[in-house]
């Protein structure tokens, strides 16, 4: 199953993507303590003040376009950003670990419950 | 992966509807209940309301039991379930990375 969210920024997708890929930027918005070998292959161990700790692997990278990495219990986030009039779109999908469809199919319905 | 999403889509299907949400929550409220039970506070008939929820035990959300002649219906508990947690709390951690983000980069230029 999948989190998906999307923003738009007034900044350039060159600038956007340094945010993405400098573990100093990193660290202003993604995790508190950043280590990250931006590069196809490279690893990344990210670090938050409640003491959480995650790793992963660049799986993919396309300067300014996308970046791919795949977190060590198994799932998946995909940055994309794509060039708009007012800036750039930000667009983040989260995949999970695998639940089971039936969780997944309850999970969806109960959260579109909550919106509603 | 295919039969997921008909799964998923048949979700959105069976909640497409405020009639069958209210259902949804109407039996939530009650812990079990029967079409008879909720038609009788509902301008509808008892016939409607069960091929509601039939459509929606299809769809997962509500689980049935034989009672005598009729069917009851209950809530499955997903909101305990890990998915649900999952998707809660990485939801609201990218509502507010994203919101440092751009606060970040605003800061930059």
């Amino acid at each position: 199953m999948e989190v998906e969210r999307e923003i738009v920024v007034p900044e350039e997708p060159g600038e956007v993507w340094e945010s993405l890929t400098d573990p100093e930027r990193l660290e202003e918005w993604f995790a508190s303590d950043v280590e990250l070998d931006a590069r196809p292959g490279g690893e990344g161990v990210f670090r938050w003040g409640d003491g959480d700790e995650r790793r992963a692997v660049v799986r993919e990278l396309e300067e300014a376009e996308r970046l791919v990495l795949d977190w060590d219990d198994g799932g998946t986030v995909a940055i994309e950003l794509e060039p708009v009039v007012d800036g750039t779109r930000v667009h983040v999908v989260e995949s999970s670990p695998d639940f089971a469809p039936a969780f997944e199919m309850r999970a969806l319905a109960w959260t579109a419950l909550a919106a509603a | 992966m295919d039969s997921a999403r008909s799964g998923v889509d048949q979700v959105f299907a069976a909640l497409g509807d405020a009639g069958r949400r209210s259902l949804v929550e109407a039996v939530a409220t009650r812990g079990t209940a029967t079409a008879t039970e909720l038609a009788a506070g509902l301008p509808v008939t008892r016939q409607a309301v069960a091929k509601q929820l039939s459509t929606l035990a299809d769809a997962g959300l509500l689980r049935a039991k034989r009672a005598g002649r009729e069917t009851r219906y209950e809530v499955t508990p997903a909101p305990l379930e890990d998915a649900v947690e999952w998707m809660v709390s990485v939801g609201a951690a990218w509502d507010e990375r994203l919101a440092a983000l751009r606060r970040s980069l605003a800061k930059k230029t």
